[in-house]
């Protein structure tokens, strides 16, 4: 638990903290993307509403101004043809009086206020009265609110939205369209949003409330968006995550190479050291016995026995030298072959090597040249780890002589060729070449030309080829240069002669 | 001690019998002798530290480094020389040897002309570091017999006074002077003034 806690605790964390502020924004976006909406749902309604009542006033403005005559077929009548909303209208004639004491009232207050009045107003029903007192008729328009909601242009679905719109006067509550029924106020326990809007018409006489509510709740948070988000996220630290992980194991290995590399040196160094106690042991007694027999048979009379006895102390101990030589070989020689010996594409092997040696390559400002890249491949009888291990040592062995060239005059150059029965490839430098005494001795082991050189490099690479049943040659390249020649068998005749 | 009835004797180190003995036996033909030793520790705590000779010690050597005994022996004021052997030496290696104290350093396997005239050169360095020593232990106890009167009047002379400004010095006649400096020239064994100065500056300048 530590150990994850550890390793991954902190990608989880933020992966919590960027998913989390990401989904909370992306809320934030939405719920103000809702109330914008809202609102401008609520002011559309608003003025439409507005607009409707306002015109109830004009209708009965324009009734008492045409002072019709009691005989000229009462066009009033015939108002709630042209709008539906106008259930009836009622005329109060000079000297007559109104159907209902509500309207009488209703005209008193319309006289003194200059302007049409709301009487018998029933919002249960959806029906109101408007009284305008005129001379010498007044009028009173009977109203029906569902009706007058132009739906035409009404910005919401009334039955699917989830605003609930109302009328409200003195306490009565006319319901435009329902919503949802979270979205009446009050509900609070259910958490979410609560979004408000109430204005009043603009008409004095109807001055109605036009309220909306809405409840955004919970569950209509954009939870996809969220959600993709938050995985998005998720995909995104993933890859970092992984990116890190494989970054850090590459290092790993990096290290551990370096490593291993400075433990087999040490390892060497520590084999060298205990090899010349060894063997500098014996060859210490070897040689004080024979030059203690030297000066012994020197002496005037010789001193024969001593000097018998110092000889064969010396016989002992050069044996006892060879056993030591002896017993390193058996302790250091190479194992038998693990690897079969099998085909292997020459080209590959040595693209192979030069893509490993990149990085030393481009350190060194040297651009191979390799020119058996495009020939068909040619494909040889080797053990591909020794094959690659020969190339890779002539390779570096190239390197190494370039060093002393300056950077602008460094080539490298690779052939694979096809050769009767055997595959070859040469690898040429422009380096200072191989001195011609020193050609003759190039595969010995421990004969190094180089500063601190093992010589051992192209002793075994001439080993390696040998066992493999093909050749390493080493000559100098005119005018300067040196160029290594590896043959190894073909795996197979070459295809026409087999047909043969 | 002052009397070597017998020729100088070389010490070997070394785990290693062959060696020991071949090297012992080559040693044995220009006529020192050689004893040799397996153990270290053996040695430091064994061998004869009054005689005259010198030691081969080996640096590779089974739970303690040669360098290690050098360092021990020179600590414990051992005078023979030292000279050492490896198998495997390296320049620091040569280094450290020679700042701790050791007469040469020599590689294995080591050439006989090269071995015998290093210890012949050791021994050589040994005796005459000893009669060195042996004078000096004469000269102080001849020292030692001044009067302290005649030790001040020791300390004018060698600093290059006169008999009579060492009287007025000292607020004497120049007679009693030249009788101290009789006394002490006949205590000191000493026939001249450089005699004196060569022999007993030193001591003068050591104790005032």
């Amino acid at each position: 638990m530590r150990q994850w806690l550890r390793t991954q605790g902190g990608w989880w964390l933020a992966w919590l903290l960027v998913a989390g502020a990401g989904a909370a924004w992306i809320a934030r976006a939405e719920l103000r993307q809702q109330y914008e909406d809202f609102e401008a749902n609520g002011r559309i309604a608003h003025r439409l509403m507005s607009q409707q009542v306002v015109q109830y006033d004009a209708v009965l403005a324009t009734l008492a101004l045409l002072e019709s005559a009691p005989d000229a077929g009462r066009p009033e009548q015939r108002l709630p043809a042209v709008y539906p909303s106008i259930l009836g209208v009622e005329r109060r004639d000079a000297g007559a009086t109104w159907s209902d004491p509500a309207l009488a009232a209703a005209e008193t207050k319309s006289r003194e206020l200059r302007r049409p009045e709301l009487a018998s107003q029933d919002f249960a029903r959806g029906r109101y009265r408007l009284v305008i007192g005129a001379v010498p008729t007044s009028y009173a328009l009977d109203i029906d609110l569902a009706a007058t909601v132009p739906w035409r242009d009404w910005p919401m679905d009334p039955k699917q939205s989830p605003v609930r719109v109302v009328l409200e006067r003195a306490g009565q509550q006319f319901v435009v369209q329902p919503g949802l029924p979270q979205a009446v106020q009050g509900e609070r326990g259910r958490g979410g949003w609560h979004f408000d809007f109430r204005k009043v018409l603009a008409s004095d006489s109807q001055a109605f409330d036009l309220v909306a509510q809405r409840r955004v709740s919970w569950r209509e948070l954009p939870w996809a968006w969220m959600a993709a988000w938050a995985l998005a996220m998720a995909v995104v630290l993933a890859g970092a995550y992984t990116l890190r992980r494989q970054r850090i194991e590459r290092r790993r290995a990096e290290e551990l190479l370096r490593l291993g590399q400075v433990a087999r040196l040490n390892a060497l160094g520590e084999l060298a050291a205990g090899m010349a106690h060894e063997l500098n042991q014996p060859l210490t007694a070897v040689l004080a016995n024979t030059q203690a027999a030297r000066r012994l048979l020197d002496e005037d009379p010789p001193e024969l026995d001593t000097a018998r006895a110092a000889m064969q102390q010396a016989a002992e101990q050069a044996r006892r030298a060879a056993d030591v030589v002896g017993r390193l070989r058996r302790v250091i020689e190479r194992p038998a072959h693990a690897d079969e010996a099998k085909p292997v594409i020459l080209q590959e092997v040595v693209r192979s090597a030069l893509h490993l040696l990149g990085p030393e390559l481009d350190r060194r400002t040297i651009a191979p040249v390799f020119d058996g890249a495009a020939q068909a491949p040619v494909s040889v009888r080797a053990e591909p780890v020794a094959l690659e291990q020969i190339v890779h040592n002539l390779l570096m062995n190239a390197l190494q002589a370039l060093d002393e060239q300056p950077a602008g005059d460094r080539q490298l150059r690779l052939t694979v060729v096809r050769n009767g029965e055997h595959g070859v490839l040469t690898v040429s430098d422009n380096g200072r070449g191989i001195a011609p005494e020193a050609l003759p001795r190039i595969f010995e082991p421990f004969f190094s030309t180089r500063e601190g050189g093992l010589g051992l490099g192209l002793s075994l690479c001439e080993t390696l080829a040998g066992e493999m049943g093909g050749t390493l040659a080493a000559e100098s390249a005119p005018p300067r240069g040196a160029r290594f020649t590896l043959r190894l068998p073909l795996a197979l005749p070459p295809l026409r002669e087999r047909r043969a | 001690m002052t009397n070597e009835p017998l020729s100088p004797l070389i010490h070997l180190i070394d785990d290693d019998r062959a060696v020991r003995e071949s090297l012992a036996l080559l040693i044995g033909t220009v006529g020192l002798r050689a004893q040799g030793w397996s153990d270290p520790q053996a040695f430091i705590e064994g061998f004869d530290r009054g005689g005259i000779g010198a030691i081969v010690l080996d640096v590779r050597m089974p739970g303690i480094s040669g360098l290690a005994v050098l360092d021990t022996l020179v600590a414990q004021g051992v005078d023979q020389p030292v000279i050492m052997l490896t198998g495997h030496g390296t320049v620091e290696m040569c280094r450290r040897a020679f700042k701790a104290g050791a007469a040469e350093f020599l590689e294995k396997p080591v050439d006989d002309e090269q071995l015998l005239e290093a210890l012949q050169h050791a021994v050589r360095q040994h005796v005459r570091s000893r009669e060195r020593a042996q004078a000096d232990q004469a000269a102080r106890e001849r020292y030692a017999q001044l009067s302290e009167r005649e030790r001040e009047v020791t300390g004018f002379i060698v600093a290059g006074l006169t008999n009579k400004e060492i009287a007025r010095e000292l607020a004497l006649s120049p007679r009693t002077i030249e009788t101290h400096r009789a006394n002490l020239f006949a205590k000191l064994e000493c026939d001249s003034l450089a005699q004196l100065i060569r022999r007993y500056a030193a001591l003068v300048d050591g104790a005032p």
